[in-house]
């Protein structure tokens, strides 16, 4: 490990603002926001007034939790009428995971905004002048797009791999890596695995390719502990550093204390909430709920992204004062078992508290029949100590019954997806 | 292809490409003027389904890469839609599509099969469909003629290794080499503007200048229809 206090480096005033200050700062950039999306946006202004609220009442950043909340269906429908004139020109798209793809907008103006929270990502992660990056491809992720111009406005060079981020350009990844040698890569989680996974057993030493890597910045699946660790020792790299955000606006980055991604609070407002859409404390979970803070791209205000999601409580000893989020899952990586919202990451939590079950593809299988209280997980490769992983699931997770699927030989794509429905697969039960 | 000062590194097949200040306004410049000759003109909304790493996707914009001052889409005064290519993108591309009206679909030979079945399987509405001009990229391999395709409107020829981008003509239906862009020799196509590796044409016929009044002074590849996958 790396000297954390001097690579911690804190470059950008708003560090180091205190709390009241820093909401004062926002609220008044979700004034301007709210502002330009009433006068601007006719989605907003109708839906706000609808709801009874309007810009002129935001005194306070409390008030701001008044406004309605807006999901992606409802933006899909809107169509042009959510369009803000100062969008620009640029589009991606959202996964489509959770329902139909939603097209987003990027402007100039945005983009420098999201540059600065970039650049402070990667120093946070030890990028430095002089360095090559071997970046993810910049039509990926509206976020991607940012990555290239932080590198370069750090002094650094760019590399790019032919391809995308599938399992199956793992080797053109490989390729560029062993000839450009870069120090610091960002990619996605699954792909790292899908990396690890396909070269287990070959004669490819994975290591010796991430020689000379001194930070990986990985985005995609929530990490835990283990999982960092095990990809820390597979690929032999310093560090592996977990990166967030949404095409929505969201923007997160861990420092080197690796506590939980601080929110880049300059870029977005971000809150937690519960069922019945009340601020819940640091530490609870609830529903990710995202508003960007600025007026170009597309506009989005109390954005409800259906992430599950909790800011961690106290101050992080890094000494920035920018608010700390884990994001856990989403619904579709999420099964309903009883009334308990169990995630992927929960289950990966608990198994891997085995050893040997680390770095092992888990997917959960969602039942037809939530109510019965059943959790059935599928996990890669052949049973290990089965009894004692039934016995942790079910005390950990607070579920009645585990049913545990063991793939042996089947090998399933690491992927965004972790969860299946019973109905898609024949698994045997064990 | 080396540059000295490149700062930006791209593995392309069959090579890598380097470039350094001023070299991606250069080929920005050229694939804006391939779009134009294929008749995709001012404040076009265009949707690229390629690979990040292909220049027909990150010259789309300034936005997409740094050292880049104008993209295709601020030269043409339009818009851009990033299309990754991958196979889970590609099924998203039917809904996007019904989502916004786009001029000009730009996709990898590769992923037009996926894309074509996608497009059945979502019932991809016709007039929005006879309205998008299907532009289909690819490299020294031409199409093959597959009729379950979506029909392309024009090709545009693209070697990523030898930075060789040749549209279709409206006029001529062939692919024009940039006079003043490339030189031609024998059949061996060379870059006048950037660096990079000579290229052997070994498909179609060669017809010198003068063969069409879209670019009179441009050398043209002339692909039969069946070459062309039509």
């Amino acid at each position: 490990m790396r000297d954390t206090t001097s690579s911690c480096a804190r470059n950008d005033a708003i560090e180091t603002l205190s709390g009241a200050q820093l909401t004062a700062w926002q609220s008044e950039r979700l004034r301007e926001v709210a502002n330009h999306a009433y006068r601007e946006v006719p989605f907003y202004r109708e839906l706000w007034d609808r709801a009874g609220v309007e810009p002129g009442q935001f005194r306070s950043i409390e008030d701001f939790a008044r406004f309605p909340t807006i999901s992606k269906h409802d933006l899909v429908q809107a169509g042009d009428v959510w369009s803000n004139p100062h969008q620009g020109s640029v589009a991606f798209s959202t996964r489509g995971t959770s329902g139909a793809p939603l097209l987003v907008w990027l402007s100039a103006e945005e983009e420098e905004a999201y540059i600065r929270p970039t650049m402070r990502g990667f120093r946070w992660a030890g990028f430095r002048p002089g360095m090559t990056a071997l970046l993810m491809s910049p039509v990926w992720h509206r976020l991607a797009a940012c990555e290239a111009h932080a590198i370069a406005r750090l002094g650094g060079r760019c590399a790019f791999f032919w391809g995308s981020m599938g399992s199956e350009y793992t080797d053109s990844f490989l390729h560029t890596l062993s000839a450009q040698r870069p120090e610091f890569i960002t990619t996605t989680a699954p792909f790292l695995l899908s990396l690890i996974r396909l070269s287990h057993g070959s004669t490819t030493r994975l290591h010796e390719l991430f020689k000379g890597v001194r930070s990986v910045v990985v985005v995609g699946l929530p990490l835990t502990p283990r999982m960092r660790e095990f990809l820390r020792d597979r690929l032999q790299v310093e560090d592996v550093f977990e990166r967030g955000g949404t095409q929505e606006g969201a923007a997160t980055d861990e420092c080197q204390r690796h506590t939980a991604p601080h929110v880049h609070e300059d870029v977005c407002y971000l809150e937690v909430v519960d069922e019945a859409g009340v601020h819940v404390a640091p530490g609870s979970r609830g529903r990710l709920i995202v508003t960007k803070l600025t007026t170009a791209g597309s506009i989005f205000v109390r954005y409800d992204t259906g992430d599950i999601a909790a800011f961690a409580p106290g101050e992080c000893a890094c000494g920035c004062g920018f608010r700390r989020l884990k994001i856990y899952g989403r619904p579709e990586s999420s099964v309903l078992v009883g009334d308990r919202l169990i995630t992927a990451y929960d289950v990966r939590m608990c198994i891997e508290e085995d050893p040997a079950l680390v770095g092992r593809n888990v997917l959960l299988i969602r039942e037809a029949n939530a109510r019965a209280g059943i959790l059935t997980v599928a996990v890669e490769g052949e049973a290990h100590d089965p009894a004692k992983l039934q016995g942790r699931l079910r005390e950990e997770l607070g579920v009645a019954t585990v049913h545990l699927v063991w793939l042996g030989e089947l090998r399933v794509n690491w992927g965004f997806r972790q969860v299946l429905d019973g109905s898609e697969v024949q698994l045997p039960r064990s | 292809m080396a540059t000295e000062n490149a700062n930006l590194l791209f593995d392309v097949p069959g090579g890598r490409l380097a470039f350094g200040d001023g070299d991606l306004d250069t080929w920005a410049e050229h694939l804006t003027w391939c779009y134009r000759m294929m008749g995709i003109g001012h404040g076009a909304t265009i949707a690229v389904q390629d690979f990040g790493s292909s220049p027909v996707s990150f010259l789309g914009s300034s936005l997409l890469m740094p050292g880049l001052q104008r993209g295709v889409a601020e030269r043409l005064d339009g818009r851009f839609i990033c299309l990754d290519a991958s196979a889970e993108r590609v099924t998203l591309t039917p809904a996007l599509l019904a989502q916004l009206a786009v001029d000009a679909l730009v996709i990898r030979e590769d992923v037009i099969e996926l894309l074509s079945a996608q497009l059945r399987k979502k019932e991809f509405a016709a007039p929005a469909q006879r309205k998008m001009k299907t532009i289909v990229v690819f490299a020294d391999e031409p199409p093959l003629f597959n009729a379950a395709r979506l029909r392309p409107w024009r090709h545009l020829m693209h070697v990523e290794s030898a930075l060789l981008l040749a549209p279709q003509c409206a006029s001529c239906e062939c692919f024009h080499l940039r006079e003043g862009f490339y030189d031609v020799n024998q059949r061996i196509i060379r870059n006048l503007r950037l660096t990079a590796p000579t290229y052997h044409l070994s498909r179609g016929e060669l017809l010198s200048p003068s063969h069409c009044a879209a670019g009179s002074r441009d050398w043209c590849i002339a692909l039969s229809p069946r070459e062309r996958g039509i």
